[in-house]
């Protein structure tokens, strides 16, 4: 059930990246071609047997899964300059690329780093379950380390959820509303991920499904807002930016 | 705002005894399919025996009047108000009148007369209707009495939509003539409803030179800040198109 889950996520987001290839050749909002290209190296990157044949390659010390938080991390913050730009979330916008924005940045990647780096990561393995079974000390320390990954695009999606519930009850076209909708429910599924450490062992699938709902959200919501965009009969602004030029 | 079934075939028996479903539909130019599930359903609506008493040649509330619900239909109705009447001229017709007003210019001997008054209901008929029958409670009495949420019902009134239902008990309310909101959602017209033909030209040459400029300028201004509201979201959706899109 959870493979089936993953799979198709990740050929869901592959082929949102697919598509969106001719419009980033055309120049067309570039961010958006990336946002979905990181979504789908990060969703490859949570699935064991790709998860396990990259990080053989990088040593088998479960680097690929320090890039995999940091590919999240990239991911998050454009799509969270995106977002808040478009919506004009002007003090989210401040929030998010200010210097509180960074510092909270900096901050997480210095934890998160030296976390991974006082633990025994030796054997790939996705999630890191392996090395968390190791021994005790282990186990405690993957658990910060996975709080941390959360943090920074908790941080991101709590930023944006005021916008996106403004938004969701404004009098824009249905659609953007729905999108907006699914980005406040994938921003909400973030938080909650971080109070994983304190969900007993027997919900993992629980955990599995939060975190898949927050990534189809987020997928599902830029998609929805783009398909408005091919409805209404495509891209006036675009257009209208590059003969500005 | 729907009927039951039951009640409306016996009411089709009644008008029609020997007419099968396919003949309805032929007269009265609803869809058969439209009406096939309406009657599955076990809810015809409102406004499909209002088609069919047309086609039929019965008044709609005389039709109406033998539904449960619509009852006090039958009885002598109250003659609309004359600010009722005002409410129903729309908006463009009243900058017309005061447009031929001599208030308006000055020096002309004879300004044309402005042509024939459209008929109603007009693009904000709904909302124009309640607010000139809305003695300041109307709103919560309608709530109150029918159980909808007062967020729904100027929701309705927004987007000058009003349910059967709905304008009944408003009329009900504000103790107006009970076909009145059924003119005003287009529903059933005027004349059905038995307003005398030029009743509501009659109300407009009866309004002064001043009330006339006044209520012109409360329905621009109405106008305006519909208009505005419109451009702020298109201006809105394609800066999030420009980012997201």
């Amino acid at each position: 059930m959870i493979a089936v889950l993953q799979w198709s996520t990740l050929a869901i987001c592959a082929l949102i990246a697919i598509a969106r290839i001719p419009s980033a050749l055309r120049g067309e909002n570039r961010s958006l071609f990336y946002i979905f290209t990181l979504m789908t190296l990060a969703i490859l990157l949570s699935i064991e047997a790709p998860y396990v044949a990259i990080d053989q390659a990088l040593g088998g010390i479960n680097l690929a899964n320090l890039l995999l938080r940091f590919v999240i991390f990239a991911t998050i913050y454009v799509l969270g300059v995106k977002v808040t730009r478009g919506f004009g979330a002007e003090g989210a916008y401040r929030l998010i690329t200010g210097r509180a924005g960074m510092a909270v940045l900096l901050v997480i990647s210095v934890v998160m780093v030296a976390v991974f780096v006082m633990m025994d990561t030796a054997g790939s393995s996705a999630g890191l379950v392996g090395p968390a079974r190791m021994n005790a000390r282990n186990g405690v320390l993957v658990e910060y380390y996975g709080a941390a990954g959360r943090a920074y695009p908790a941080f991101v999606s709590l930023a944006l959820l005021p916008a996106m519930i403004v938004a969701v009850r404004s009098t824009l076209p249905v659609l953007i509303r729905m999108a907006a909708g699914l980005l406040a429910i994938g921003g909400v599924a973030i938080t909650l991920s971080l109070l994983f450490p304190v969900f007993p062992r027997s919900w993992d699938s629980l955990e599995f499904v939060i975190n898949y709902t927050a990534v189809l959200c987020f997928m599902i919501g830029l998609a929805l807002i783009w398909a408005a965009r091919v409805k209404n009969g495509g891209n006036t602004a675009a257009r209208k930016t590059s003969t500005e030029k | 705002m729907t009927l039951p079934a039951k009640a409306f075939q016996r009411w089709l028996q009644g008008i029609a005894p020997d007419a099968s479903t396919a003949d309805v539909c032929r007269v009265s130019g609803i869809k058969r399919t439209t009406l096939a599930q309406q009657l599955v359903r076990g809810k015809v609506s409102v406004s499909t025996v209002v088609s069919i008493a047309r086609a039929y040649n019965i008044n709609p509330l005389t039709a109406l009047s033998c539904f449960e619900e619509y009852r006090e239909l039958a009885g002598p109705l109250q003659p609309p108000t004359r600010c009722e009447l005002i409410s129903q001229i729309s908006t463009q017709d009243l900058m017309r009148a005061l447009l031929a007003r001599p208030a308006m210019c000055p020096g002309e001997t004879s300004p044309a007369r402005p042509p024939a008054l459209t008929p109603a209901p007009h693009a904000t008929s709904v909302k124009n209707w309640v607010d000139a029958i809305d003695d300041g409670e109307v709103r919560h009495r309608v709530s109150a009495s029918t159980g909808v949420a007062p967020q729904n019902y100027s929701a309705q009134l927004t987007a000058n939509r009003l349910s059967a239902e709905l304008a009944l008990a408003t009329s009900r309310a504000a103790g107006v003539g009970l076909a009145n909101g059924l003119v005003a959602s287009g529903l059933v017209t005027e004349e059905e409803a038995g307003w005398p033909a030029d009743a509501r030209q009659s109300a407009l040459d009866g309004l002064s030179d001043g009330d006339l400029t006044a209520l012109a300028g409360d329905r621009l201004q109405a106008m305006g800040k519909v208009l505005r509201r419109q451009e702020q979201d298109q201006a809105q959706t394609e800066k999030i198109w420009e980012n997201l899109g």
